[in-house]
């Protein structure tokens, strides 16, 4: 009974949605599926053009790039309106240029192609703005503001929910795929002495290892490479009637938008000729004095399975393709990578580039953070820990050539043992009765073994968890911590005085102790029952 | 017999003498600071552990011998309201929602603070408060005169006034219990805390371990001890994951301890006393002189003006005499040419009478 | 069988008001002293003082100044021509202190406790032990200075002339004790920076009190001239009637210099804190309005009067400038005291608190009457006319 009309239910607001879809999709036509909220907006653009010539005698005027776009298209008028073509952009010989060759690649600025003066670019604005606005009023269509105040607004009435757009794996194999892998369509590299662009197989990497935030030398920004290449592309596309990208902002910048990306699912492989493994390690050379010959065992790295972990390479390679040493060296060389050494590359907490900050950043689920949330950041590990990753002596990671040391790192990778045979149910104590505070409670009785189960169950699917955890034991380090581990721990009252040592406040009592760790680890784990302050919940209070 | 450690200010004499200030140099001006009593204990209150089961004011209430609360300590909803000390609780927990109603409550804990160089202690005039080297900061009923300038004084708002009472009110306040402490004990609320959020130690271990548990998680304190420095520091430390100000801590106390900011009013007593007198009088010497002055000219004019007239009276009286004088003469003179020309006449008429009669 | 029972009706309105005001009073107290503060006060555990510290103990101290500043400026500095200005202002001053320490029985938890600082032991880096101290011995100094008055009513020749003999020393020692208790009264609230408006709270705060007490004291030498002389005219004596306006005016003109110094001041208190974008707010505002209202206003308006000599309008200054000490006191002790809290917190008279305090200006007004009417305070004794 209950159900059936729990079915109707649904069925009904199932039909309710398609009706609304149809219908919205009718009247927003295919092109633009999805708007913002009223006010909220993806496409603002701030034409504070003005102030490099000094400061702006009026507010800037926020302007609608998408609601231009699309007046325009009512008015069956192109992109052309405002932009004027720019032969600059057309630089790469071959691929790109080709790409977009059937169309008049086009200057990101409004109705001139270099900002002259402060008076020139202030009478274009006004002069276009306002003229397009009146004749467009003229024609009868609906029109924009003619008026100072109502462009130049102090207190803007949208409000900007642009989002920043990139480029991820999966993104990246759509475009691979449709260029059919002539990667130079985009990827290119400048030779300083013919003076231009050219495409350099092998060598590509991310866009903005060269395009920075701001213009540099001669690279433009981020921002106008993307929209000129990305752009102009799309729209060359949309020209031949393909199947295509965004051409509006909103199809880019905006959250929901950028939500209906398609994603390629499974992902293939990135072709760039890397390793599936290798040796984390500082190469011997002739040149390097015998102190630097001492260092770390060498770090077998799953290169193939970490390109799964993030969306983008650049995660890791936060500055370029090439491995981690070409910047981060033993000793710190001035300029080398920001002065942050091999060491802390690889060591740093709170970053994601590293690799201890990553892992940590992945104890934040409740399943790890029971444990994790207790373990005082910034800590020395113990040496055995060390180990874990430090595995193959630097002598043994020696290899001809980037093949046999990948090679090499896949064997012990292969070869390591990957997960722990349980602890046998018959060795947990099912449960521990807790008598501490027995004038006031009755004993609290802990179910240790359901806890016991209810952790492994959280790591069970956890790779990186089956690589840290090395011991069959680790685990009820969780609660018995501080000591090596062991199948038979010592117990909480072995450190834990009663009520405390006043000689070393930092270590609380045993009373503290049981708290602290109980219902820190059921808030970390998002237990909530029973409340912290829900005495009974775990020990009935005594009757007198 | 602890004051004497502190550097107070000290400018009295004897009052009951009725003589007023002497000063004791040199303090006014200092630029020690007291760092507390060596291995005096301090307390930490951790707003992160704490999970607001007042199972502390229970504690309080039990040891300090308090009446009984209208509703039970385990009536947590106690602590939707705002509260504050009051005579009959000498702490509270109070519960904050800093992240908004929807993420879990930090709580705090309003209470004495036990201040190195208490305001409350500085501010009395019969010496009620005391710093005991245990850290507690003590209050002596028997002097108490209830002036209450403490309660006025005090920037954490602690001391409370036992209003409804005729006889004998008191001030009311966290005692860090004291005779417990005396004995060896912990304070009441530190025994009763089930999750040592409360921790009792030396100053320099509850500071060391305040410090750590910051360095241990950073991601979870504000990056400071509130009472290191506070008020220039106090025997009660807190910390915090979200600003004080938040968790009911004023954070615009500044780090000056209470007795140096009336330091330099107390410091103008001995000037004042050394000098009005002397300038006052000096004044007064000044305005007498030259009242003295002005009468002593006035009397010499008069003097002046009385002698020149006599002098000219004196030149009126031999001018007259000597007139009186040549007119006597003139007069003598005349009655002599006058007797004389008679005489001669006398005799002409005589010799005429005699020619005659001779002729 | 008094002098005014002789003339006038029993029930004349001066009597019915006091009566009741004296039966009320009366009332209240029992009040207080069989209910505690809880019963008759709104005092609350952040509201520790309220009227009974901030209007009768502040403005109480603050409006008896006229007593050394007038002993000062005729015995000190020599200004004879205001001799007979300084019996009815040593005996306000006289009668101001007292009514203080009266009133302070009130509002102090164990009254009986209040020579404890002096017998059991004292707080010397309190600056209430200094207050304490200091008003005790001038209330002592005050009591001497004004034994001649009842002495030559009662004929005591000799110790009347011994008393005399000791004006000078007493005069010094009243300024000595007077500066310090003034200036202290508003460096009691040096020690509470977190609990005071930044606009009140300075490091100047004890010279404020002492110039401003300064201020006080002469106008309020006007102001009870201007009263005496409209009700109780028959018991002055030729001098003091020749001599009534030479006072006003003298005092005026002093008051239009010291009101404009300590308007500098307090300026320079702003400006050394940097306290100026308070201005902008609602208690800056209400700064404006003490500063520029009961501060600037009054230097003016003494500064026009003297120049016009216009009695009428000294008289009304010095009453405007007397309300302006009772506003600057009402708001450093209570107004701006605790500005952070929120309203619900806030403090506000009790009407008991209210009626005590109205009970000990009635007692004052009465004891003041009772002494004019029958000691040579507005006249000289015809025995000692000589001096």
């Amino acid at each position: 009974m209950e159900k059936g009309r729990s079915l109707v239910r649904w069925t009904g607001i199932g039909l309710a949605f398609l009706l609304i879809a149809i219908t919205g999709m009718r009247v927003q036509g295919v092109e633009a599926p999805y708007k913002e909220p009223e006010g909220l907006r993806a496409d603002i653009l701030v034409i504070d053009t003005l102030k490099v010539f000094g400061e702006l005698e009026r507010p800037a005027v926020l302007f609608l790039h998408d609601q231009h776009t699309d007046a325009l298209e009512k008015q069956e008028k192109g992109c052309k309106t405002c932009h004027l073509k720019d032969a600059s952009f057309t630089l790469i010989p071959d691929t790109l240029d080709e790409a977009i060759r059937r169309i008049d690649p086009l200057s990101p600025k409004f109705k001139r192609l270099k900002d002259e003066s402060r008076q020139e670019v202030m009478d274009i604005y006004h002069d276009e703005c306002i003229g397009c606005h009146t004749r467009t009023a003229d024609e009868g269509y609906e029109s924009g503001p003619v008026t100072c105040g109502e462009c130049h607004q102090k207190e803007p009435e949208v409000v900007s929910v642009r989002q920043e757009m990139g480029m991820d794996l999966s993104l990246h194999y759509r475009h691979v795929k449709a260029r059919e892998k002539k990667c130079g369509v985009c990827h290119h590299k400048f030779d300083e002495i013919k003076d231009q662009l050219f495409y350099a197989k092998g060598e590509e990497g991310s866009c903005r290892y060269c395009h920075r935030e701001v213009k540099e030398e001669n690279r433009i920004s981020m921002r106008l490479a993307s929209h000129v290449a990305c752009v102009n592309c799309h729209r060359d596309m949309v020209d031949q009637q393909k199947e295509t990208g965004p051409i509006r902002c909103a199809g880019c910048h905006s959250e929901k938008m950028q939500a209906r990306i398609k994603k390629v699912d499974p992902l293939p492989r990135m072709e760039r000729n890397q390793p599936d493994a290798v040796f984390v390690n500082i190469t011997e050379t002739a040149e390097m004095s015998a102190d630097m010959k001492a260092r770390m065992a060498a770090v077998p790295f799953d290169h193939k399975a970490h390109e799964t972990y993030n969306d983008t390479c650049r995660v890791c390679h936060h500055e370029g393709l090439e491995t981690c040493s070409t910047c981060h060296t033993l000793a710190v060389a001035p300029d080398a990578g920001k002065k942050v050494n091999l060491e802390q590359a690889m060591h740093q907490e709170n970053t994601k580039t590293s690799c201890i900050g990553c892992h940590m950043m992945e104890q934040a689920p409740k399943e790890c953070a029971g444990c994790h949330n207790f373990m005082p950041k910034d800590r020395k590990q113990d040496d055995a820990f060390c180990k874990v990753c430090h595995s193959v002596a630097p002598a043994q990671a020696a290899a001809a050539d980037k093949d046999e040391e990948s090679q090499k790192a896949a064997n012990v990778l292969e070869a390591r043992k990957t997960r722990m045979d349980p602890i046998p149910e018959s060795e947990i104590p099912e449960t521990v009765t807790i008598k501490a505070i027995e004038k006031e409670f009755e004993p609290a009785i802990m179910p240790h073994r359901k806890i016991i189960d209810r952790l492994q169950k959280g790591v069970a699917s956890s790779k990186l968890a089956d690589h840290f955890h090395t011991d069959r034991a680790t685990l009820c380090q969780g609660c018995h911590h501080n000591t090596p581990p062991a199948v038979k721990p010592p117990k909480c009252s072995n450190c834990h005085g009663k009520p405390f040592s006043e000689k070393k406040p930092i270590m609380p009592g045993l009373m503290a102790a049981y708290h602290r760790q109980c219902m820190e680890c059921h808030k970390n784990m998002g237990i909530e029952k029973p409340a912290a302050v829900d005495c009974a919940g775990c020990h009935k209070e005594k009757k007198k | 017999m602890s004051i004497s450690r502190r550097r107070f200010l000290s400018w009295m004499g004897a009052a009951g003498a009725g003589t007023a200030a002497l000063a004791r140099p040199g303090h006014s001006a200092t630029t020690q600071h007291f760092e507390g009593y060596a291995d005096a204990g301090a307390v930490l209150f951790d707003s992160v552990i704490c999970i607001g089961c007042r199972r502390c004011e229970a504690a309080c209430n039990r040891v300090n011998d308090l009446p009984a609360p209208e509703r039970p300590f385990d009536d947590l909803t106690v602590l939707d309201e705002r509260r504050r000390t009051h005579w009959d609780s000498y702490m509270v927990i109070n519960k904050y929602y800093p992240n908004g109603k929807e993420n879990p409550p930090v709580y705090g804990r309003m209470g004495c603070n036990h201040c190195l160089e208490p305001a409350c202690a500085s501010a009395c005039f019969v010496r009620a408060f005391d710093k005991a080297p245990t850290a507690a900061v003590t209050y002596d009923e028997t002097v108490c005169v209830g002036c209450r300038y403490c309660m006025v004084a005090c920037p954490f708002e602690i001391p409370t006034y036992e209003y409804h009472k005729v006889i004998s009110p008191r001030i009311s306040k966290c005692t860090f219990c004291h005779p417990r402490l005396e004995k060896g004990l912990l304070p009441g609320c530190v025994e009763a805390c089930p999750t040592e959020a409360l921790t009792f130690g030396t100053r320099e271990d509850i500071i060391a371990t305040a410090k750590e548990r910051i360095r241990r998680h950073p991601d979870r304190y504000i990056d400071h001890v509130y009472g290191e420095k506070e008020m220039g520091g106090t025997s009660w430390l807190y910390l915090s994951g979200v600003p004080f100000s938040q968790v009911g801590k004023r954070e615009d106390l500044g780090y000056i301890a209470a007795p140096k900011l009336t330091s330099g009013a107390l410091a103008a007593v001995p000037i004042v006393v050394g000098l009005w007198p002397v300038l006052l009088t000096g004044i007064y010497a000044v305005s007498k002189r030259r009242e003295k002055i002005a009468k002593e000219e006035k009397e010499n004019a008069v003097a002046q003006a009385i002698s020149a007239e006599k002098a000219e009276a004196e030149a009126n009286l031999t001018q007259e005499k000597e007139k009186a004088k040549k007119d006597k003469e003139a007069a003598v003179e005349k009655a002599v040419k006058k007797a004389l020309e008679d005489a001669a006449k006398e005799a002409e008429e005589a010799g005429k009478k005699d020619s005659e009669e001779e002729s | 069988m008094s002098h005014d029972a002789a003339h006038k009706p029993i029930m004349s309105p001066f009597v019915i008001v006091t009566g009741i005001l004296l039966v009320i009073g009366l009332f209240i107290t029992v009040m207080r002293f069989t209910g505690g503060l809880a019963a008759t006060t709104n005092l609350s555990d952040y509201n520790p003082w309220g009227i009974w510290i901030g209007f009768d103990l502040l403005v109480g101290v603050a409006l008896a100044a006229g007593g050394y500043v007038t002993s000062a400026a005729v015995y000190i500095f020599g200004m004879k021509r205001y001799h007979s200005a300084v019996r009815p202002a040593i005996l306000t001053g006289f009668l101001g202190y007292a009514l203080v320490v009266f009133a302070l029985h009130y509002d102090v938890g164990q009254p009986w406790r209040l020579p404890y600082p002096f017998i059991m032991q004292s707080g010397t880096t309190s600056l209430l032990f200094e207050v304490g101290a200091c008003v005790a011995l001038y209330l002592t100094v005050l009591f001497i200075e004004f034994t001649p008055a009842p002495l030559e009513w009662l004929g005591f020749k000799k110790a009347r002339n011994l008393v005399v003999k000791l004006t000078m020393v007493l005069t010094i020692f009243g300024v000595v004790l007077s500066t310090l208790h003034q200036s202290s009264l508003g460096a009691l609230y040096l020690i509470a920076p977190s609990k005071l408006h930044p606009l009140w709270y300075s490091g100047y705060l004890p010279v404020f009190f002492f110039v401003s007490s300064v201020v006080a004291g002469l106008s309020m030498v006007i102001f009870e001239g201007s009263l005496s002389f409209r009700y109780f005219k028959d018991k002055m004596d030729e001098a003091h009637m020749r001599d009534k306006e030479d006072v006003a005016f003298g005092f005026a003109k002093a008051a239009s210099f010291v009101l404009a110094g300590y308007f500098a001041i307090k300026v320079i208190g702003i400006a050394v804190d940097n306290n100026w974008a308070y201005l902008a707010t609602g208690y800056g505002a209400w700064f404006l309005v003490e500063l520029l209202g009961f501060v600037a206003l009054p230097a003016f308006l003494y500064a026009v009067a003297v120049r016009d000599r216009s009695m009428t309008l000294v008289k009304y200054t010095a009453g405007w400038t007397v309300l302006g000490i009772v506003v600057n006191r009402l708001n450093v002790s209570l107004i701006a005291f605790n500005w952070h809290l929120p309203a619900s917190e806030r403090y506000f008279p009790h009407w008991m608190e209210i009626g005590i305090s109205l009970f000990i200006v009635t007692i004052g007004v009465i004891a003041f009457r009772f002494i004019v009417t029958r000691m040579p305070i507005l006249y000289e004794h015809p025995d000692y006319e000589a001096h």
